[in-house]
């Protein structure tokens, strides 16, 4: 059952859908077709302990490092332009295999040189992120970057937490200035 | 207030909306500002969908463009009143035959009713085609998006963006052009949006027979009366004829012009006709020949003069410009941009029933006088001297 994002709305991930256990990260977007540099999108995601920070480098998980050591977290690939239907770029996460000592996963997009090219994701067609259940391929969530992140270039759409034994989900929706780079400095690393 | 940056969305007040959209004009170069109504695709449907200068009233009045001066563009929404399949509106503006660029044109806003307003950043722009913003639908409710994207290419990849097939080649560009291929949901578009200058680079063009004809043909000639002042300046104004020279398909040949009052007529053969005589240049409206574009397969082919009367022929200086109205086809304008000697005729266009189509080439060749032209062209009459 799809929800519609409202931010800082949660909802457990063992009562919405119990076979919930591998999960899909899919961003997507329409290519550009006025003139002007490329959109592109770029998904990442971050394994974080209890402190809210990485442990180490390998727990950013992103287009230059697609997988997490202990195998849990896959980013399935760079998509620089939007070409392709469906998601262009996708990261999997298989919640049985998140080590004990991850407490969150932070999910963000983000603008790839937005500054630079004057972009916002607003300017960005068709662009949106959502949840998916691998197995059954049921949409658990979906936010609609280009109409409800309109000014934003970078942003942290959602996070995944355990509480009690349990996964739950997080809506964020939380716009980010600076890119990447300040995304992940402010979970720890130093890049 | 709510001012918009590129990218940022607004909802919009119900009822009737205006939107003014405000620039600062270029001296020689119009700004044309259209509205697309486009379907969930992303496409115009038809011709019907389009409002701008040439069609301000679309859509039974749900899109009506109520003005359009220098500096401000005028349109009046009614975006209850549009049919479901009418997803988005797309607000173009276009600088006139790609002669600047957005970055030329130092401010660019617009302005909502409801109080919303977007200022459009045009430093550096290279687009000469913008689209401004967008209104489209989102959970049943109309929203305006400010865009700010486009093409540096014009209006030809922008109609192309919205399905509109134009109906010209587009202007000489570094690459050859595949012939154009209609995408199935868009009809092939019989309004045309371009206007075209022949030069030497391109001098003729081609114009199919739509289903609606050619309807009345409007051929003006306009020019400069005469420069005053300057020390060694001889300020006469200059007194420029246009006529034509005929031929039908039944080989009846003829010319129409001012002299030896050959006005020509429109609703019987030659089906040309000449308009009134401006012995000043001095309307804005210059002279005109009209031409009975339903009777096109009558015609074989007219070609188009003018002729100095009175004043020296500096045609340099006149600055001639032969602009060609055919209903539903682009605008079709050549100038006299050539040096003529001491010839007092200079043939400017002609025009060819190229199986049906209008065939139009830019000449500007001089001649001496009538016989002289008619036989360059093989037209095979006999003249003799006439007055006005």
């Amino acid at each position: 059952m799809a929800l519609t994002l409202q931010k800082g709305g949660n909802l457990s991930l063992s009562k919405t859908d119990p076979t919930l256990s591998k999960i899909l990260v899919g961003l997507g977007w329409d290519p550009r077709a006025t003139d002007g540099a490329a959109f592109d999108l770029d998904a990442s995601a971050f394994l974080l302990a209890a402190n809210g920070k990485v442990r180490g480098e390998p727990d950013f998980i992103f287009y230059n490092q697609l997988k997490s050591p202990d195998g849990s977290v896959e980013h399935v690939g760079d998509n620089r332009t939007g070409a392709g239907d469906g998601d262009d770029e996708v990261i999997k996460v298989d919640l049985s295999r998140v080590p004990a000592d991850i407490d969150k996963i932070a999910f963000t997009v983000t603008i790839h040189e937005a500054d630079v090219r004057k972009q916002n994701f607003g300017q960005i067609g068709g662009s949106f992120i959502r949840i998916l259940n691998e197995l059954t391929g049921a949409e658990v969530v979906r936010y609609d970057l280009a109409e409800d992140a309109s000014t934003e270039t970078a942003m942290i759409f959602a996070e995944l937490y355990r509480n009690n034994g349990e996964w739950k989900f997080r809506a964020v929706g939380q716009g980010y200035a600076g890119g990447l780079r300040a995304l992940a400095n402010g979970y720890g690393l130093n890049l | 207030m709510t001012r918009l940056v590129p990218g940022a969305n607004a909802p919009l007040v119900n009822g009737p909306l205006q939107v003014e959209i405000r620039y600062t004009p270029i001296s020689g170069v119009d700004i044309d500002v259209s509205v697309f109504a486009l379907s969930a695709a992303g496409k115009v449907r038809g011709d019907g969908d389009m409002c701008f200068y040439g069609q301000p009233r679309v859509l039974d009045g749900a899109v009506q463009m109520t003005e359009a001066t220098p500096g401000r563009a005028l349109f009046s929404l009614d975006l209850s009143g549009l049919a479901p399949a009418v997803e988005k509106l797309a607000l173009t503006a276009t600088l006139y035959e790609n002669k600047a660029r957005f970055e030329a044109v130092a401010q660019l806003s617009l302005s909502l009713s409801g109080g919303i307003e977007a200022e459009i950043p045009t430093s550096g722009m290279q687009e000469t085609a913008l689209i401004l913003g967008e209104f489209y639908r989102r959970q049943g409710e109309w929203k305006f998006r400010c865009v700010a994207q486009g093409f540096a290419g014009g209006l030809e990849p922008l109609a192309k963006h919205f399905g509109v097939e134009v109906a010209a080649p587009p202007p000489a560009q570094a690459a050859p052009q595949p012939a154009p291929v209609v995408p199935p949901p868009a009809p092939k578009s019989t309004i045309s949006l371009s206007k075209i200058t022949l030069d030497k680079t391109r001098s003729s063009i081609s114009l199919e027979k739509t289903a609606a004809g050619f309807g009345e043909i409007k051929v003006n000639l306009n020019w400069n009366k005469g420069k005053a002042g300057g020390f060694f300046s001889r300020s006469k104004s200059v007194d420029l004829d246009v006529g034509c020279l005929f031929e039908l398909q039944n080989g009846d040949k003829g010319v129409v012009q001012a002299l030896g009052k050959s006005f020509g007529a429109l609703s019987r053969p030659p089906y040309v006709q000449l308009m009134g005589d401006d012995r000043t240049g001095a309307l804005a409206g210059g002279e005109w020949l009209h031409i009975n574009g339903t009777h096109w397969s009558e015609i074989r082919r007219i070609l188009i003069f003018a002729f100095i009367y009175n004043g020296a022929p500096n045609w340099r200086e006149t600055d001639g410009i032969v602009t060609l109205y055919i209903p539903g086809q682009p605008d079709i304008e050549v100038r006299m941009n050539e040096e003529g000697g001491t010839f007092g005729m200079c043939a400017i266009a002609l025009l060819e029933n190229d199986r049906g189509a209008v065939k139009v080439s830019r000449r500007v060749d001089f001649h001496q006088g009538h016989r002289l032209m008619d036989q360059a062209y093989s037209w095979g009459m006999r003249w003799s001297a006439g007055s006005k």
